[in-house]
């Protein structure tokens, strides 16, 4: 039987937990949102915080501004971009057990980017921004749609892993093509504007377009963690997760969906972000080692967090320029994968 | 009392018979091996007991009830299946392995409460790998693999356990350990074999499949003899009484 202290003991482990977590993430927020072309501190974040809440600290009127309309509103979607595309990172590679897998692998960021760049490219990339940012969604969800169709297609009978993750290199590769054609066929000023968008920036972060990407990150958080059991069976091997109860064939293809969906409504957002879900799920399975349950939380806030600081190093690397997003994960991706192999080699011999 | 009956039981792949008109009972507490050359159609025949072969004609019945007209949950309350290969799990530790049994109760943001915490860490005792708990299961070996496996089928609390070749891979310690835990698991175990010494050791009835089809069937004593061996398996085999324990003993004819 279980004891009361035994129980104690466990619920003030998750209290610490979520404790630290919820310090991390709030340190790192004031500390970001810091950093930028205009000079303001933690203490100025500080300030404004406090005045929102009723206090009257004293704080300029255009600082202030630049906090709340600009800086936070980044400072979210950044959050959010690298939870979202984490979450997606670690539930592909579970559904798959192919620790490989992310969502550009299946095709789905090409296939959003695509149809993102194609609606951009049709509306100009000057004053069309502000008018198209609702058709460039509706063009990424239509190009994520169209790659996920061709990959479950071509999936065969029960969905089979081998199958799907060659349609999505092909799919994927087809949608770059796409791409580079349409960047190739686009006047020079175009051309440079969609090539800033496919390389992934948060510039464009407002309020506004902030509550889809919540409401879709969110949803499909709960529904990954109602489905937690589930997944977790699937690890087992298909034919095993079967005799344990589980659909695997209707999960995957759910699962794929929901990814799909994520991934979609980020790329419509950012533009193209990679590695980060192929690398933080990476990383966080090794953190947490016998606690493989906090997977998916656990992404949320690496994810979330490291994109965060990303953001600050593409905004305060080059003085007065601002890099790709997508050009500093895939540079660290990279780094940290060679380490990975060179430690495993290392182990190994 | 009848648990699992296989009922004119057919399974085609194209218009090809792997396993052909099949009629067997397993009773409650039985221990039944499964014997068979290789490619008699063992493995598909238990995929169609464990519902994912659907039959092609036939049936298979678990306490009467046809195993199709269940759901996959509702099937995997009534058994667990341990099966020869393993995923690497992805990282997973034995106590994430073995608390996967509990799948088939739980329904969807239904978490692990303390009666489970419980039942995961008793099954872990009682197969003897608790201080294992934390390691990952790719770095097991593969008799604690095995030992892993049995856990989580008794996390699954099912009546019935299906094992294909469970002492495969396996060293002869590990492999009479292995039968040793199942025999005290005190279920009703259906068991594919190669090493007939050992079904002959540990089965109380055993099933014998050539070409699909069900060729014998009855207490070891009856079914291992050297003709069906000289028959079945092709092999030339003489069989007397073990001098310990007397069941069956097989000693093969070598042309060396």
């Amino acid at each position: 039987m279980v004891t009361l202290e035994l129980r104690i003991n466990i619920m003030f482990k998750v209290f610490s937990y979520s404790v630290i977590a919820v310090f991390i993430l709030l340190l790192s927020a004031v500390m970001a949102v810091s950093f930028g072309a205009a000079n303001i501190s933690s203490g100025d974040v500080l300030s404004v915080l406090f005045n929102l809440v009723g206090a009257d600290t004293d704080v300029s009127d255009i600082k202030q501004r630049i906090i709340l309309e600009l800086r936070i509103p980044r400072l979210i979607l950044a959050f959010l971009t690298g939870a979202g595309l984490s979450l997606a990172g670690a539930v592909l590679q579970t559904v798959t057990r192919n620790p490989l897998a992310d969502p550009y692998l299946f095709g789905i960021a090409s296939g959003a980017s695509f149809g993102a760049v194609l609606v951009i490219a049709s509306i100009g990339g000057g004053a069309g921004w502000a008018v198209g940012q609702m058709s460039i969604t509706t063009g990424a969800f239509i190009g994520a749609a169209l790659s996920v169709l061709i990959v479950l297609s071509l999936a065969g009978r029960g969905v089979q892993i081998e199958r799907m993750l060659l349609a999505g290199v092909a799919a994927s590769f087809m949608f770059s093509a796409g791409t580079s054609l349409v960047l190739y066929a686009s006047d020079p000023e175009a051309a440079a504007s969609l090539l800033f968008w496919t390389l992934g920036s948060f510039t464009r972060a407002n309020w506004d377009n902030l509550w889809v990407p919540s409401v879709v990150i969110i949803s499909c958080l709960i529904l990954f963690l109602g489905y937690s059991r589930a997944l977790k069976a699937v690890l087992a091997g298909d034919e095993t997760a079967k005799t344990l109860g589980v659909n695997v064939t209707r999960l995957r293809m759910g699962m794929l969906l929901l990814s799909s969906l994520l991934t979609a409504t980020l790329v419509a957002n950012t533009g193209g972000i990679g590695f980060v879900g192929l690398m933080i799920p990476h990383i966080v399975r090794r953190l947490l080692q016998s606690h493989q349950q906090y997977v998916l939380l656990a992404c949320v806030l690496f994810g979330g967090v490291f994109m965060v600081w990303v953001d600050v190093l593409a905004r305060s690397l080059v003085a007065n320029n601002e890099l790709p997003i997508g050009v500093i994960t895939a540079a660290i991706g990279s780094v940290f994968f060679l380490l990975v192999l060179r430690k495993r080699s290392w182990i190994d011999s | 009392m009848a648990l699992l009956t296989a009922q004119n039981l057919s399974w085609h792949v194209n218009t090809k018979a792997i396993v052909e008109d099949v009629n067997f009972t397993i009773n409650k507490g039985q221990f039944v091996g499964l014997i068979g050359p290789n490619g008699a159609g063992k493995s598909s025949l238990m995929r169609c007991l464990y519902r994912v072969n659907a039959p092609t004609s036939g049936q298979v019945l678990f306490e009467q009830q046809d195993v199709w007209q269940l759901s996959a949950k509702d099937n995997a309350k009534n058994m667990s299946v341990i099966l020869q290969e393993h995923s690497d799990h992805l990282g997973l530790t034995v106590r994430d392995v073995v608390s996967q049994g509990l799948t088939p109760h739980k329904s969807l943001f239904q978490w692990d409460d303390a009666q489970d915490v419980a039942t995961i860490n008793a099954v872990m005792q009682q197969m003897d790998i608790a201080e294992l708990k934390h390691t990952p299961f790719q770095l097991l070996s593969g008799g604690e693999k095995q030992r892993v496996m049995l856990a989580r089928a008794l996390a699954q609390n099912t009546e019935l356990v299906i094992m294909d070749e469970p002492t495969n891979h396996l060293d002869v310690h590990y492999q009479t350990d292995m039968m040793a835990k199942v025999k005290s698991l005190n279920k009703t175990i259906l068991a594919s074999f190669h090493d007939l010494n050992l079904a002959a050791a540990f089965c109380d009835h055993i099933l014998v499949l050539d070409k699909g089809k069900l060729v014998a069937s009855g207490a070891p004593s009856q079914v291992l003899t050297q003709t069906l061996i000289n028959d079945v398996f092709r092999t030339q085999a003489i069989v007397d009484a073990h001098p310990v324990n007397g069941h069956p003993r097989i000693t093969y004819q070598y042309h060396v």
